[in-house]
């Protein structure tokens, strides 16, 4: 199983228990007053047949609080979600905190800072280094939204394979023109493993036919849900924290519900992606303390729910580089979502907003992953660590504690060194060709990608996963969802030589 | 009327349980009735055997009874007020409000090769305009910014720095000490009517030297308030183990607080942390390392439990030599951590790598993360007209929108914190403009800050009596061969 780190002391609070009453009241009366529109005919009967009141010309569910509850009540407060690899099985709940990639439509170059379509190799490699990362501890959608000469509709198809076949570390599957029918069939085929269905919610207040379908056929197939919303501030809800916490609530709540409907104590975890607005360009503002005050007490009414939570905007940034910016935008939304009581935290590689993407940011997280995670686990309090007889011992200057027994037993528990930081004297990084974080994460991707043997799929479990794919591409050619012109580029991508793998 | 700083309406993040903070309590009393602190000070020693502390003239060595020491603590004022020339500036340091501080270096540097240097006269007066410029900095640093400027002798630059200060910003300052300098920082401070806060730092593992001692007894003989620092190493001069740290951090400072509340009861003071663990591969300190967050946010839970104001100064240096990513994360951990569990004073403006280097540019990107920082302990509105229940359902699902609505217009403002120099425009427009970084705009700010800002100044007669004092330090530490 994988540990995650363990926060050790009660979760930080932004919200007092009053405010957060009033929060779950206006949820409650949005959701019987006003309702959530959903876009799909046997969701709408299910609705209805379980208790709530359902117009079905405007397509609109009222939920009732006794409904509501029942839900909540029924859904685990914690989970198992089993990996390829046991030693990557997940334990989703209580006081456990995981970090997870975040995803970028391209990659970047790093000199320039222009982002592009990334090619086959670098999307697998980009793969081998999370499935190395000791602080990334599942995968989410993507990394990247697919490579080059991958048509649009086999980008997710191609992105689970890949991180199926580069890595045991479980996975999150999201949806498009049926890919999780596929998907699916691609998990039960290898085995001994699960994944996450995810879904979005489309605020305010919205769910739409396609999104329900999938939750249904990853429902009826097990796998844990991942349901999540997108409000920004000030366009899809109120621009008051307060007002979005109402709304995202509503929908997350009734997400929640419908899980329940379709399968009593299925295995759903809720997540947060607010974004305020900007004000003067009218783009979400990634990287905003709005957005992890949102998280911050989208967490602690969780919590008390007995639901576990995701934070998503931890790993956007308004930043286009790896720089100052992304540096505080990355730590401030990693450390608050982990003291406020996230099970989940999305979070490495991710550059500007959901553009892009990279595996030298993402080694930079796995440090403030690391960091985070050490603050989690708090000071250990006891007779040796207070050391009262060493310092009786060393007394005042001239005493020193270098030498000391209990200083080389102690240092290497109570530190955390980041891999790719520069740690050396001025001096030292003068004469050593004054090394930034940037150099050291590059030589250690490097190293990584070198180095590093994800544990492969047997034989036969790769011509499976192979077959599944060309079922799912003949599927999608047969509907006419992948050009003739495009297919042609594909096809040429599939035959390069040591296909898949690059 | 005073500046406002940061309101934490928040409950403050508590890393120990109350058992722990219990037993490193237990230990600090321990450690100062057994082990006992060395003053190397004869006026200190004696005034602590007149007031029944156990004394070791030979050794200097310091036992405090428990008696004293929890008197002594009651003693020194949970919250106060702190003057400034001009009232906008005043603080009142305690409670649930949080400041932020400069934090110093040696030299400036330059930005595009990470070299250090030392800073002209101009490049101080220049960083000192900036941090008066600044929003969210409160007070200014000991030094000047920098340890000293260019044809400055070392032994005058503390009463330079004092003078700098007082004469290109009306915020309040911290003074350091040497060679009896904060003699001339006094008389300063009382001719330009201001106040101005002390150091009296202590020299871990254990032990105050002289100057240390001199200095607290100045500031507090002269009704100003003093922070009392440790600068403690963990596995060089504390223990390795952070718990064993706050036994040794938190028991020197108490011990200068028994002290100074002997000679001026009820003086101002403030509990200040300067501790870093030891960089184990090349020996320094270990700067903007987590350790530095564990140890800040458990001794601000301490210190609030003592009822003490807090403060935290290892947040502001790093280990990265430039304003980079890592630099960033650095400063940005610790400094929430800080904030969340409840200091009252974070140094944390302007430092780039150590003490070592300190830049104008870095103080004006600092002041966005403390504005962010400000904005999440300021917490959140719940209230019918934010929860907007009315708004939800008059809107309702898609297609609704809330951009157009009144609602909108009104409370934007009030729930966004717009950073000033970070890059927050979308990809096209990024590339337009030149792909601009926030280190980019930071610079383009010093610029206009420097042109535009006028920071009050000293009257004619005010001006007169610094340099006075400022003329009578030179010639006296020429008597004394110093210069």
């Amino acid at each position: 199983m994988t540990r995650g780190f363990r926060r050790t002391f009660k979760p930080l609070e932004i919200a007092t228990e009053e405010d957060i009453n009033a929060i779950h009241k206006g949820t409650l009366e949005v959701l019987w007053k006003t309702g959530v529109l959903v876009e799909h005919d046997r969701a709408l009967q299910l609705f209805k047949k379980k208790g709530c009141s359902v117009d079905l010309d405007e397509r609109r569910v009222r939920i009732p609080p006794a409904v509501v509850e029942d839900c909540l009540r029924k859904a685990p407060s914690i989970f198992c979600v089993k990996a390829r690899d046991p030693r990557d099985d997940l334990v989703i709940g209580g006081d456990t905190v995981y970090f997870t990639p975040f995803p970028g439509m391209q990659t970047v170059d790093i000199k320039t800072w222009q982002p592009r379509t990334p090619t086959r190799k670098e999307y697998y490699d980009y793969i081998k280094l999370i499935d190395a990362l000791p602080n990334v501890h599942f995968f989410t959608c993507y990394p990247y939204f697919g490579f080059k000469d991958v048509p649009e509709v086999m980008k997710i198809p191609e992105g689970i394979a890949a991180k199926i076949r580069n890595s045991t570390k479980v996975n999150l599957c999201c949806y498009a023109n049926d890919c999780e029918l596929f998907t699916v069939k691609m998990v039960k085929a290898i085995g001994g493993m699960e994944a996450f269905g995810a879904g979005h919610s489309a605020p305010p207040l919205s769910f739409s036919s396609e999104m329900m379908e999938s939750f249904f056929r990853y429902l009826e197939a097990d796998f844990p849900i991942w349901a999540g919303g997108g409000p920004v501030l000030g366009g899809t809800t109120p621009v008051t924290i307060a007002g979005s916490m109402v709304v995202t609530n509503a929908e997350m709540v009734a997400y929640v519900v419908f899980t329940q409907l379709v399968k009593p104590g299925a295995r759903v975890m809720v997540h947060d992606y607010a974004l305020p607005i900007n004000m003067r360009t009218g783009a979400p503002n990634f990287g905003a303390i709005e957005a992890f005050i949102h998280q911050a007490i989208f967490n602690q009414i969780w919590r008390r729910y007995g639901v576990p939570s995701v934070a998503t905007s931890a790993g956007l940034v308004s930043s286009k580089k790896i720089d100052f910016q992304c540096g505080y935008e990355k730590a401030f939304s990693s450390l608050i979502a982990a003291l406020t009581g996230a099970h989940v935290i999305q979070f490495a590689g991710g550059i500007y907003g959901e553009l892009e993407a990279h595996p030298i940011q993402a080694l930079l997280d796995n440090d403030i992953a690391g960091m985070v995670g050490r603050f989690l686990q708090g000071a250990e309090v006891n007779n040796d660590t207070l050391a009262l007889d060493v310092i009786g011992e060393v007394g005042p200057i001239p005493g020193h504690y270098l030498s000391q027994q209990h200083t080389r037993e102690w240092w290497k528990k109570e530190f955390f060194f980041p891999e790719a930081a520069d740690r050396l004297t001025l001096p030292e990084w003068l004469k050593g060709g004054k090394k930034d974080c940037l150099d050291y994460a590059r030589n250690r991707v490097d190293e990584i990608v070198a180095s590093h043997k994800p544990i492969p799929l047997t034989n036969a479990q790769e011509r499976e996963m192979e077959r599944i794919l060309k079922e799912e591409r003949e599927y999608y050619r047969n509907k006419g969802l992948i050009t003739e012109q495009a297919w042609k580029a594909y096809e040429r991508d599939l035959s390069s030589q040591g296909y898949p793998y690059a | 009327m005073s500046l406002k700083g940061f309101r934490r309406n928040i409950r403050p993040l508590e890393l120990l349980s109350k058992e722990q903070v219990d037993d490193i309590k237990c230990g600090v009393v321990a450690v100062l009735q057994n082990t006992g602190i060395r003053f190397e000070s004869e006026m200190a020693l004696k005034i602590f055997k007149k007031n029944d502390c156990s004394v070791n003239f030979d050794d200097m060595r310091v036992r405090f009874p428990p008696g004293l020491v929890e008197e002594c603590l009651r003693k020194t004022p949970s919250s106060f007020y702190f003057k400034s020339r001009n009232p906008k500036h005043d603080l009142i340091v305690g409670g649930n409000t949080t400041y932020f501080c400069a934090f110093p270096g040696m030299n400036t540097v330059d930005l595009d090769n990470g070299e250090p240097r030392r800073a002209t006269r101009k490049e101080n007066r220049d960083a000192l305009i900036v941090l008066d410029a600044l929003d969210n900095v409160h007070f200014l640093t000991p030094y000047t910014p920098y340890f000293g400027f260019d044809d400055v002798p070392p032994v005058l630059s503390i009463p330079e720095s004092a003078a700098a200060k007082i004469r290109y910003s009306t915020k309040l300052q911290f003074s350091g000490y040497q060679k009896d300098c904060e003699v001339f920082t006094i008389e300063m401070a009382q001719a330009a009517g201001t106040e101005i806060q002390g150091m009296m730092e202590n020299s871990p593992p254990l032990t105050f030297y002289e100057d240390a001692v001199l200095s607290a007894y100045r500031f507090a003989q002269a009704g100003f308030p003093l922070h009392i620092t440790s600068g403690a190493v963990m596995g060089g001069t504390s223990p390795a183990t952070i718990a064993g740290t706050l036994v040794t951090s938190i028991a020197e400072i108490v011990g200068g607080i028994v002290f100074v509340q002997l000679i001026r009861p009820g003086t101002r003071v403030v509990a200040n942390a300067f501790v870093f663990p030891q960089n184990m591969m090349t020996g320094a300190p270990f700067f903007g390392s987590v350790g530095i967050s564990l140890h800040t946010a458990a001794f601000n839970q301490i210190w609030r439990s003592y009822n003490i104001p807090v403060q935290s100064s290892a947040i502001g240096p790093t280990n990265a030599k430039m304003i980079d990513y890592q630099n960033c994360y650095e400063k940005t951990v610790p400094a929430l951590t800080a904030a969340l569990s409840g200091a009252h004073i974070i140094q944390f403006h302007g430092g780039v790598y150590g003490e070592i280097t300190h830049h104008p540019v870095q103080s004006i990107m600092d002041d966005d993360v403390a504005g962010v920082i400000g904005r999440l302990i300021e917490g959140i509105d719940v209230t019918s007209e934010t929860l907007a229940l009315d708004l939800i359902n008059e809107v309702g699902p898609i297609p609704g929108f809330y951009l157009t609505t009144a609602h909108t217009r009104t409370w934007w403002k009030h729930e966004q914190f717009v950073p000033k120099v970070a890059d927050l425009v979308p990809y096209g427009q990024w590339q337009k403009e030149g792909k601009k970084s926030a280190l980019d705009r930071a610079k383009e700010r010093m610029h206009a800050i420097l042109k535009q800002h006028k920071p009050v100044p000293l009257s004619d007669e005010q001006e007169k009596d610094v340099q006075r004092i400022l003329d009578r330090a030179q010639k006296q530490y020429k008597e004394k061969g110093l210069l």
